[in-house]
């Protein structure tokens, strides 16, 4: 059985958000339009985190891609009352949308923030239906959605697809000679919030030589 | 570029594996391109204004009629006042496209095909013409390069090709094990690029000619420099003596004269250090490439601020060679018959251009697309009786655009062949739809990059979804009803045929990643495909890569001295020079040199405007797409809208706080409104604000959102390229 | 004997023209709220000021509160009657309504709170016990059936009292008689009843300090900043039973006002309840007090940027009023036998409610305002919707109470009677004092 893991080489990331982009195209996530976007609605499974910080001259950049973890400790599934997001048997936490009944509680658990409430029917304009991807469901109002490791097109994600700066790895983690596998047992490697146990399954590699 | 398609519908985008160019991966934008073929507010079929100018009160017509009003109006023209009269503006021109406008134009007979180039890359290509004798950009071997200077090259979100940029970054810094290229951006914002690159280099808005030739001025005083590449590919880097024994200065003591690191510290704001530390890094870490972008070449001062980053290039020897500069090579097209004899045509073609490109305002000009409007409103050198456009929008892209739309209104007729209602296609009398490119057949040769020749072919994807047509086929369709020797110059039943034509070349030169016994095979095989290319660039085939008088790399352009100097007799030399605002005189003339950078505004306009392109938008295109628009600007986290960057300290200063609403005024007296960004990556000097926003027209997302700064921008050159001086206004700023 | 509870026996039989006027109030303030819920669900949680990263909001914070004061009724009436004191006899009834109108509109808020309301019942069908908020549930199921009971149960006899009042309307002598389960007031039975609310109230003191610590679980369970620390269990059953005891107050006075009971409920009454509440400020205090000062010192990125949203930042009004209210006035109030009279305590027992929804609002929001991965939007601003809601719940939390008090008697006549014989038995005279200081 597999256990699937990405890998992101921040060195090789140019945050150029293709990956998003394509994430937004192969789910059917609809654009939340401006007002909703400016309220904090927008929905993007996958998210390039942004942070410039310090002082002119002396300015830093961080540009981080983040999709679900998909935490072999997941805090999300634990909380769920209702079983609407749990761990499948090859290590990805996934959603029933049929099931869950919206009371966010897998949202304030997630220490990464990315799952995504539907705070209101998801809009698809006249001629924007034409390009839904009939591989994935869409999903109504009141319910969590969220990164799903692209479970219906195992093993290549679409970020990863799309992925310009060839910067995404995805593979079995469980299989020690995987190309993910050996990255994320490398000196540059590290996980997001690693101190919190959640055991992510998304790994970076360092910027830098 | 693959299209999944579902039942006729696209569905997803995804790059093409077998295109050498994109390797099976696509931008942030050619996802996005979902929303612009099912964009909801595209044009459903030709419109014929009714109303007055810009009432967008628009009657649909049927093609025929479309084509009909065109011929009517163009024989008309031709007749009286001329075919000169009539002018098409063209921005993105893919493949055949350009030639087939070109052709148009020369058949009907006028000279006024006026491109968006000198608004766009105009500065880089005349800066090549002059050093290297090719009027184009150039192809970098990023692959093999371990380090790169880039100055106000936006390398990773904009510049290109992007796709092929961001692939060589990622493999610049870790394809190849133990050789980490360093990467350094002068830029004078902190972008992305310059975020993800391992320095970053704040610059003095306009000094980049300076820089460099402070660069030089290190590595030709260390002796760092390359000497036998010097003395074997260049022209004038030592003191030389001309056919008539006149002794000229050579680049060496030019440079030493005149760029000590202290004097470049002066005018460049860089720390003589840190260009020394640059210099000695560039010329020890081959193979290096110095580069930039419109930041450097799109200035007052911007062919001379590229000839001084080229030249950077020629001291260490970066040309020619693995990791270095290549020179592109094109495909083999079957060149275009010729035309028809027609002397109304060649009349008309002999005129003076509309855009005054190539007379004594802007001697290296081609074309000069931002000068439209002082021509059309001065009638001058006539009048303009009609004005195609095709795949470009001066009511948005162009500086000082209020002149623009005082311009519209003096044109009697305007064909817009736009999908779109864009800010310029309002003010048009009729619309003739084009496909949108995933509805139509589409070659394209890709920009510079790999150094030899790609030929993309894109089939329609999906069946047109409204009423459009291919505007090639329009092009056509109209050459034929003018009869004559307009009909006669296009023997060809649709682009399609016309496309066929042009490409047999490629398979007619056995050459390439496609062979074939017959052209019918070779064209089904580009059409699986998708791409043609050629083998590998082959360095060292030294006769083809300097086009210039001596064959050489000119660190003293005889190509400049030749044609300024073949006016001399014409006029008062130094008059001239004084209008074209170039202070250097003798060798210098001619010199990669430091000319000071003009602005516009006093001290009461206390900060330098830079507007930049972010990795979400495509020029003026990408703005009706939520999916750009949701993410459109990254390092500031905002999104639908637009912003102007200030330095935070500046802000304190000002007393404006983030968030808040702010006025950007320049001397034109126009402002515009925009929320402050506090952004500790802007120079204390210099605000800046992303371009992209603020259309009157184009759909429901993208009209009247955020500011579009062309309103504030002035209509400043760099007069002897003709090429816009982008960066050349000063804004101040306060409170809304 | 007679005179005297005349008093309790009049707001079920006369109905004035203040009664008319509050449900009137009541009612459109409640249709008010129906409304803006109604748009609600129609549109979905995107009429709230909700957003990422601020998931919970308003509701979640009238849910936590209410529950809070749920426990007016438990501590009343079980805890004083476990401690067999007297002078709870007139306000057990009262208190045991607070706690079952509390737990409904508590859990009607955190149905509000739901995106998809109508899948409720995916709850019994998959509910999970890994899940906190399963255990909220069955905690709060079971604390709801048993305050039900609770309160019915002593219900009982005043039942029979009023199926035999003649002056009632045939439907409510119907009722009663149906709800009285034909009490005769034997011996037998009034053991066995004696008995059932004795085991009851020794019972749903577990349950209650069950209930809040589940409640305080749900944060305490994940592990977000000051969210994620053991003494949130203790600490939110304190601050429980604090706003409860408030609230207890306020009913109280508004009861002894509105049907002149104050032979019943006496300024004594008042006294004690204060110095009960002095008493939980001061542990209020020192809990808030040594979760701020662990936070701080733990100097944990993420907990200190929550820490000084409260402290300093956004929030700051809010944290310090708070603190104000439950703590301050409370101490400067109550401590001093001039200020602790009834206006006065009454005055700090609302004073310390508003204090207490604001506690919880400091809770919920702040933490998930600083996410620990970088957010472009990171604040919260109620709707009207949400206000609408809340103002809702408190007119429910009225009405409730208001027609509750028409049907039943909110004193318990029975258990005043035999606190009278109790008391007569021990002190005669005292309720000749109270009659006269009436
Ligand atoms: N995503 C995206 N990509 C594109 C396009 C697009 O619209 N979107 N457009 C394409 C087109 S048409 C073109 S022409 C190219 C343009 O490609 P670039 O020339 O690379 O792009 P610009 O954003 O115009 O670059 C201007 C950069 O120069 C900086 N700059 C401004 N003033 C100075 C200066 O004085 N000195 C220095 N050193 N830097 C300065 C700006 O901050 C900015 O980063 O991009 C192409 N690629
Ligand atoms: N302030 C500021 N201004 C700038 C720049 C900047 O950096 N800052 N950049 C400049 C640069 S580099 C450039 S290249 C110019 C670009 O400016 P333009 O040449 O105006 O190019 P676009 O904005 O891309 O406009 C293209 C127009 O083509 C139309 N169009 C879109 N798709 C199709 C199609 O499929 N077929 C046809 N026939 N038409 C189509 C649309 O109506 C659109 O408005 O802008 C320049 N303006
Ligand atoms: S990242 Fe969040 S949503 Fe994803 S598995 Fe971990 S806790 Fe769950
Ligand atoms: S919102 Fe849905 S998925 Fe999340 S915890 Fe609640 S029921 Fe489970
Ligand atoms: S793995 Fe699939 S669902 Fe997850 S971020 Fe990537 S594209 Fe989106
Ligand atoms: S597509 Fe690749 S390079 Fe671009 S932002 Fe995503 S991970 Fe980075
Ligand atoms: S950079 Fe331009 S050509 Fe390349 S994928 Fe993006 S939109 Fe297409
Ligand atoms: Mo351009």
């Amino acid at each position: 059985m597999p256990r699937w893991g990405m890998v992101i080489d921040l060195d090789r990331c140019v945050a150029c958000q293709a990956c998003t982009a394509a994430c937004r195209a192969e789910n059917n996530v609809a654009f939340a339009g401006p007002e909703d976007t400016e309220l904090g609605r927008a929905i993007f499974w996958h998210e390039v985190l942004s942070e410039v910080s310090g002082e002119y001259p002396n300015v830093r950049g961080t540009f981080i891609p983040r999709p679900c973890m998909h935490c072999e400790n997941p805090p999300c599934v634990r909380v769920c009352p209702v079983g609407a997001t749990y761990q499948d048997e090859e290590g990805l936490v996934l959603q029933r949308y049929e099931r869950c009944i919206g009371c966010r509680y897998c949202m304030v658990a997630c220490p990464y923030a990315v799952r995504y409430f539907n705070w209101r029917d998801p809009q698809w304009v006249e001629s924007l239906n034409n390009y839904r991807n009939p591989d994935v469901p869409i999903r109504p109002k009141g319910i969590v959605e969220k990164c799903t490791f692209c479970s219906h097109r195992l093993p290549v994600p679409a970020c990863n697809q799309a992925c310009p700066g060839n910067a995404r790895f995805f593979g079995d983690l469980e299989d020690p000679d995987s190309v993910v596998s050996q990255l994320a047992r490398g000196p540059r490697a590290f996980r997001l919030l690693e101190d919190l146990g959640t055991e992510p399954k998304v790994y970076y590699l360092r910027e830098g030589a | 570029m693959l299209v999944r398609t579902i039942n006729g519908r696209a569905v997803k985008i995804e790059g093409n594996p077998l295109h050498p160019v994109n390797t099976g991966k696509v931008c942030p934008k050619a996802n996005a391109a979902l929303q612009v073929l099912y964009d909801p507010d595209r044009i459903k079929g030709p419109l014929r204004q009714v109303g007055e100018r810009g009432s967008d009160n628009w009657q649909p017509i049927s093609w025929e009629e479309g084509i009909a009003l065109i011929v009517e109006r163009l024989s008309e023209i031709r007749a009286n006042p001329g075919p000169h009269t009539v002018a098409f503006m063209t921005g993105r021109v893919r493949g055949q496209m350009g030639g087939l406008i070109d052709r148009f134009l020369a058949a009907y007979g006028s000279p006024n095909h006026i491109r968006h180039d000198s608004l766009s890359v105009d500065g880089e290509r005349i800066g090549n013409e002059l050093m290297f004798g090719h009027r184009e950009q150039l192809g970098y071997d990023w692959d093999n390069c371990n380090y790169v200077l880039s100055f106000g090259r936006a390398f990773l979100e904009a510049s290109r090709p992007t796709v092929r940029q961001i692939r060589a970054f990622s493999s610049m810094r870790r394809d190849r094990p133990n050789r980490r290229a360093k990467f350094v951006q002068i830029d004078t914002r902190f972008s992305v690029t310059a975020a993800k690159a391992d320095e970053w280099v704040p610059i003095r808005p306009g000094s980049d000619g300076a820089l460099a030739l402070g660069l030089a001025n290190v590595i030709i005083a260390e002796g760092r420099y390359d000497a036998a590449f010097l003395q074997e590919h260049t022209f004038g880097f030592e003191e030389w003596k001309d056919a008539e024994g006149v002794i000229h200065e050579g680049f060496r003591s030019f440079v030493l004269r005149n760029y000590h690191p202290i004097q470049v510290e002066a005018i460049t704001g860089v720390n003589a250090d840190t260009i020394v530390r640059l210099a000695r890094e560039f010329a020890s870490t081959q193979p290096a490439i110095a580069t930039g972008g419109r930041g450097a070449s799109m200035q007052t001062n911007g062919i001379y601020n590229w000839m001084a980053i080229q030249s950077l290039n020629a001291l260490v020897g970066s040309i020619e060679i693995p990791g270095g500069v290549m020179i592109q090579n094109h495909p083999p097209y079957t060149a275009w018959p010729d035309l028809p004899a027609d002397s109304l045509a060649e009349a008309g073609r002999s005129m003076p251009r509309i855009d005054g490109a190539g007379t004594r305002s802007h001697p290296l000009a081609t074309s000069v697309y931002q000068s439209l409007p002082a021509h059309i409103l001065a009638a001058s050198p006539y009048p303009l009786s009609a004005l195609f456009l095709y795949y470009t929008n001066p009511l948005f892209s162009a500086p000082d655009v209020r002149r623009f739309y005082e311009a519209f209104q003096e044109i009697p007729f305007i064909v817009s062949f736009s999908p779109f209602l864009d800010d310029s296609s309002v003010y048009a009398d009729l619309i003739l739809p084009d496909h949108t490119f995933l509805e139509r057949l589409q070659d394209d040769e890709i920009e510079p990059s790999l150094g030899y020749a790609v030929v993309g072919l894109r089939q329609p994807v999906v069946a047109p979804l409204l009423d459009t047509r291919d505007s090639g086929d329009v092009l056509i369709q109209v050459a034929k009803a003018m009869g004559g020797g307009v009909a006669a110059a296009f023997p060809w039943e649709n682009f399609a045929h016309a496309v066929q034509f042009r490409l047999s070349g490629l398979w007619a030169s056995e050459r390439g990643t496609i062979r074939a016994t017959s052209f019918s095979h070779f064209w089904d095989e580009l059409t699986a495909q998708s791409v043609w290319y050629d083998a590998p660039y082959a360095f060292g085939r030294w006769g083809r890569v300097f086009n210039t008088p001596s064959g050489k790399f000119e660190f003293y352009s005889q190509s400049l001295k030749n044609r300024l100097e073949a006016r001399r007799g014409e006029f008062s030399w130094d008059d001239w020079l004084d209008e074209l605002e170039i202070r250097a005189r003798g060798d210098a003339l001619y010199l990669p040199h430091y000319e000071p950078p003009r602005f516009i505004g006093d001290h009461e306009y206390p900060f330098y405007l830079n507007t930049y392109k972010l990795m979400t938008h495509a020029e003026g295109r990408g703005a009706n797409a939520p999916w750009l628009q949701e993410k459109f600007g990254l390092h500031a986290r905002r999104s639908w809208d637009a912003w102007v960057e200030i330095n935070p300290e500046v802000a304190k200063s000002l007393g404006i706080v983030e968030d808040e609403w702010v006025w950007v005024e320049s001397p034109l007296g126009e402002k515009i409104k925009l929320k402050a960004l506090l952004y500790p990556g802007t120079r204390p000097d210099t605000v800046n604000v992303p371009f992209g926003q603020g259309h009157r027209s184009y759909g429901r997302w993208a009209k009247e959102r955020g500011e579009n700064p062309n309103w504030i921008i002035a209509d400043e050159y760099d007069r002897v390229a003709g090429t816009a001086g982008w960066y050349a206004t000063r804004v101040k700023i306060y409170k809304a | 004997m007679e005179d005297r509870e005349a008093v309790l026996f009049k707001p079920m039989e006369k109905t004035g023209r203040g009664f008319y006027l509050v449900v009137s109030i009541l009612g459109l303030i409640l249709a008010w709220a129906a409304f803006a819920y109604s748009r609600q669900l129609a549109i979905g949680l995107d009429v709230t000021g909700l957003n990422r990263p601020v998931y919970w909001g308003l509701y979640i914070t009238n849910f936590v509160f209410f529950i809070g004061i749920s426990h007016a009724g438990t501590l009343v009436s079980a805890i004083l009657r476990v401690f067999g004191a007297e002078w709870r006899r007139p306000i057990t009834r009262a208190a045991e309504a607070i706690t079952v109108f509390a737990l409904v509109l508590g859990t009607g808020n955190i149905m509000i709170d739901m995106g998809r309301p109508d899948r409720l019942l995916n709850i019994l069908r998959y509910g999970r016990f890994q899940s906190p908020l399963v255990w909220d549930v069955v905690s709060l199921s079971i604390y709801l059936t048993a305050s039900l009971t609770y309160l019915y149960l002593p219900l009982i006899p005043d039942l029979a009292i009023l199926r035999d009042r003649p002056s009632l309307p045939r439907w409510r002598q119907w009722l009663y008689t149906k709800l009285s389960l034909g009490w005769t007031g034997t011996e037998v039975q009034k053991h066995r009843l004696e008995r059932l609310i004795g085991i009851m109230a020794v019972l749903i003191i577990p349950i209650a300090v069950s209930v809040h610590t589940v409640v305080s679980w749900v944060f305490a369970m994940t592990v977000q900043p000051m969210w994620h620390s053991t003494i949130f269990g203790p600490y939110f059953v304190i601050g429980a039973i604090f706003s409860g005891i408030a609230t207890l107050i306020i009913v109280m006075a508004i009861l002894r006002r509105s049907f002149k009971l104050y032979s019943y409920i006496t300024d004594q009454h008042f006294s004690n309840l204060g110095l009960l509440l002095l008493v939980f400020a001061f542990l209020w205090a020192y809990f808030t007090f040594s979760e701020y000062l662990t936070e701080f010192y733990g100097n944990e990125p993420a907990g200190m940027r929550v820490l000084f949203a409260k402290l300093t930042e956004e929030f700051s009004p809010l944290f310090w009023a708070m603190w104000l209210f439950n703590f301050v006035v409370p101490f400067v109030m109550l401590s001093n036998r001039r200020t602790r009279t009834v206006r006065g305590t009454i005055l700090t027992s609302i004073l310390i409610n508003i204090g207490m929804w604001l506690e919880r609002y400091n809770i919920v929001v702040p933490t998930l305002t600083r996410p620990r991965l970088p957010s472009p939007v990171s604040s919260y601003l109620p709707t009207w919707t949400e206000w609408s809601v809340l103002l809702g719940s408190f007119a429910l939390f009225a009405m409730l109470y208001v027609v509750f008090s028409k049907v039943f008697p909110i004193i318990s006549i029975w258990e005043v009677r035999e606190g009278g014989e109790i008391a007569a038995r021990q002190a005669p005279g005292v309720h000749a004092a109270e009659a006269a200081a009436d």
